[in-house]
């Protein structure tokens, strides 16, 4: 240490491999993932969020909902993701590829959300989401500043919540949500990450993998044949 | 007891203290304002798990922008102003000479703190970056690493221009924090805010943002004063110090390398955990070397030492966790629970903050030239302070251990969960309550002991030698 600038290169080395070996080389990795298309669909997936709900993603990050919900689903069998709901396979890197800022979210107080509106059986629809949004839960807090309370002027909006008992709003009044809150709904409601991309079909199990290796190919090789999918 | 260390102050004042006595009351200063307006806002983060209406009609308090809010003041605010003067004082008085370009580290302070209040106006109104650790939005991102880079001018120059050949461990630690921010910040920047890399390649870049800026900046700063105060005040030279180097760049190099902790089973890469999993089993070297040098810390007396004593229990246990939740098995439990949090505030409040305490405690008035103003307000916030952390340690272990088994059964709803853990949410609001008192009046009584004008001044020039007890060898 007592030579200064072998100490400092020494510091400055240090933080560049962590860098680029996390960063560069998953970047190496996974920076040329393309969607992958489907033959028989004749489309890709995953599909590019629409203009409504890219906006919903920029309301959901500022909101911070993230800090109660994730949106990653680990495979069937480590944790209870699959029995809960959120999801049949895990979420691969793929998933997130049209996303500007993923919402991985480090917290699960409240349930995952990556595929919302893939719920079964009944995914949960616009009004009940606006509903959660204005009215809360014993769990989930309201926020009623996405809403706005105004005077009906000619027509009722068809937007307007319907609420009922003490929440409904004086007579001639209604609540409507505002962009924010239709642009957020927007987004939950386009969480479905349900196509099973090659690289997210559970390995198999350990008994039958001997039998099944023959017949599809083993675990590594398939992974090969998506990577190869993926420079195409 | 208390004022074991404080007695000696007044004839301990050298001029290297009484130079940067307003530069670094400064930083100080700012860090203890930004340590109560983080502890308001955990405090309504902790309120609104138990009660999730608290404060929700608020755009500007939502249970993530608060979270956001309170994270952001805690690191940038607290951490980082009470971190670089410990650093700075460390490296002036192992360095010999008195700091110099002190004008550049106050022009440094006072940017550094507006571009951190700027940021956390940012966050109220909705432009968090949603990274952990790292929720200050772009537009004073810049800003904050040349104010940082202005204030660690003094710090280097302290280094480089130091009277001795021979180096010690907190001056590696301090320098090597001084010197690394910048770097992981400004990296971190350009993958993430300016040229964003894509997909859950950012949650990759995150995790190694987060975990640098634990491993190569908030550990570091709090060790720079462990290992300068420790031997000061137990009067012994650390046993096993010829390990330190060695624990020193284990930290260093490895410490960043175990961002993938969180995301095991994610949709990110496998070799990533693995890389985690290998990492946080190379950091337990780096623990258990702190932990042997830095035992002499059990038989010595005064309030900074008790404050250093918690932080480096802490800090190795924390380490120690760490090690063990990263392997998947375990994983699988803790990952996304209360555990995880738990972790955290171990990390950062237990381990760092406990550490800057007691460093505070032991540099305070050897700055200002008298004893701290209040004995009593001393040890009310040690007694508080400690017990509240220590609360809260346990609401959010026992309350994630709770969750992390319910998450497992699919039987059980969410709602029920949160349900069954609404007692431990209530304690750690108790304890929040309670360490935001202590916090107050560690800032009363910092304002009363730094606001008097002392006298020492002019009578310092000659009383370069500190008494004999105190000058015992760092090595």
């Amino acid at each position: 240490m007592k030579n200064g600038p072998v100490f400092f290169l020494g510091l400055f080395a240090a933080v560049t491999i962590s860098w680029a070996g996390i960063v560069l080389a998953s970047h190496a990795q996974l920076g040329g993932l393309v969607p992958y298309f489907d033959d028989t669909e004749g489309k890709s997936f995953p599909e590019r969020p629409a203009g409504i709900a890219a906006r919903g993603q920029l309301v959901y990050a500022d909101l911070g909902c993230a800090s109660c919900h994730t949106q990653q689903v680990r495979r069937p069998g480590f944790g209870s993701d699959q029995a809960r709901g959120w999801g049949d396979r895990q979420s691969v890197a793929r998933d997130y590829i049209h996303q500007a800022r993923p919402q991985l979210g480090g917290s699960r107080l409240g349930p995952d959300l990556t595929n919302l509106a893939g719920r079964k059986p009944s995914a949960p629809d616009a009004e009940d989401l606006l509903k959660l949004l204005y009215v809360g839960t014993p769990v989930h807090p309201r926020y009623q500043f996405l809403f706005e309370t105004r005077p009906i002027v000619g027509e009722a909006s068809a937007q307007a919540l319907r609420l009922i008992g003490n929440l409904a709003p004086a007579a001639g009044f209604e609540v409507a949500p505002s962009e924010r809150a239709q642009t957020l709904v927007a987004y939950l409601r386009s969480l479905n990450n349900t196509y099973e991309y090659p690289e997210a079909r559970p390995a198999p199990a350990p008994i039958a993998a001997k039998g099944e290796a023959v017949a599809h190919g083993t675990p590594a090789a398939s992974h090969q044949e998506t990577k190869q999918e993926g420079k195409k | 007891m208390t004022n074991a260390p404080t007695n000696a102050a007044s004839a301990e004042v050298t001029a290297i203290d009484s130079g940067a006595r307003r530069p670094l009351l400064l930083l100080l200063g700012a860090a203890l304002v930004w340590l109560v307006v983080s502890g308001v806002l955990a405090l309504i983060t902790s309120i609104q798990m138990h009660s999730p209406g608290f404060q929700a009609d608020c755009p500007v308090l939502t249970h993530g922008r608060a979270a956001a809010l309170r994270e952001t003041a805690f690191i940038y605010g607290w951490a980082a102003n009470a971190g670089l003067a410990i650093a700075l004082w460390v490296l002036a008085r192992l360095g010999g000479a008195p700091l110099r370009a002190l004008n550049w580290a106050v022009i440094g302070t006072i940017f550094w703190n507006l571009g951190v209040a700027v940021g956390l106006v940012g966050i109220a109104t909705g432009d968090m970056t949603s990274f952990a650790f790292f929720q200050l939005p772009r537009y004073v991102q810049p800003l904050l690493v040349v104010a940082y880079g202005a204030i660690a001018v003094s710090g280097v120059l302290a280094w480089s221009g130091r009277r001795t050949d021979q180096t010690y461990a907190s001056q590696w630690y301090a320098v090597a924090a001084l010197f690394l921010f910048p770097w992981l910040s400004s990296a971190a920047q350009v993958v993430l805010l300016w040229a964003p890399v894509r997909g859950t390649l950012q949650a990759l870049a995150s995790g190694w943002f987060t975990q640098g800026v634990w491993a190569c900046w908030l550990a570091p700063l709090a060790l720079a004063g462990a290992y300068y105060v420790v031997p000061k005040v137990s009067g012994r030279v650390l046993p096993s110090y010829d390990f330190a180097p060695l624990s020193f760049w284990t930290l260093i190099f490895v410490g960043a390398w175990t961002g993938g902790r969180h995301l095991v089973g994610g949709p990110v890469p496998a070799w990533i955990a693995t890389m985690a999993v290998v990492s946080c089993s190379l950091l337990l070297f780096h623990y258990l070397i702190v932990g042997l040098n830095l035992r002499v810390a059990c038989g010595a007396e005064g309030t900074g030492i008790k404050f250093i004593r918690y932080g480096l229990a802490a800090y190795v246990l924390g380490g120690v966790l760490d090690g063990i939740t990263s392997f998947r098995g375990i994983a699988l439990r803790t990952q996304f629970t209360l555990i995880s949090d738990a972790q955290e505030q171990m990390a950062i409040y237990g381990g760092v903050s406990m550490m800057f305490f007691g460093a505070i405690y032991y540099m305070v008035p050897r700055l200002t030239g008298r004893p701290w103003a209040s004995a009593l307000f001393t040890v009310g916030h040690r007694v508080l302070v400690t017990s509240g952390v220590t609360v809260l340690l346990i609401s959010l272990f026992v309350g994630g251990w709770i969750q992390s088994g319910e998450l497992l059964d699919s039987k059980i709803p969410l709602a029920d969960i949160l349900g069954h853990l609404r007692i431990w949410f209530l304690l750690g609001s108790a304890a929040n309550l309670v360490i935001l008192g202590a916090n107050i009046l560690f800032l009363v009584n910092f304002c009363q002991s730094a606001c008097v004008c002392s006298p020492i001044q002019a009578s310092t020039e000659n009383l370069f030698r500190q008494p004999t007890a105190l000058e015992a060898p760092v090595s």
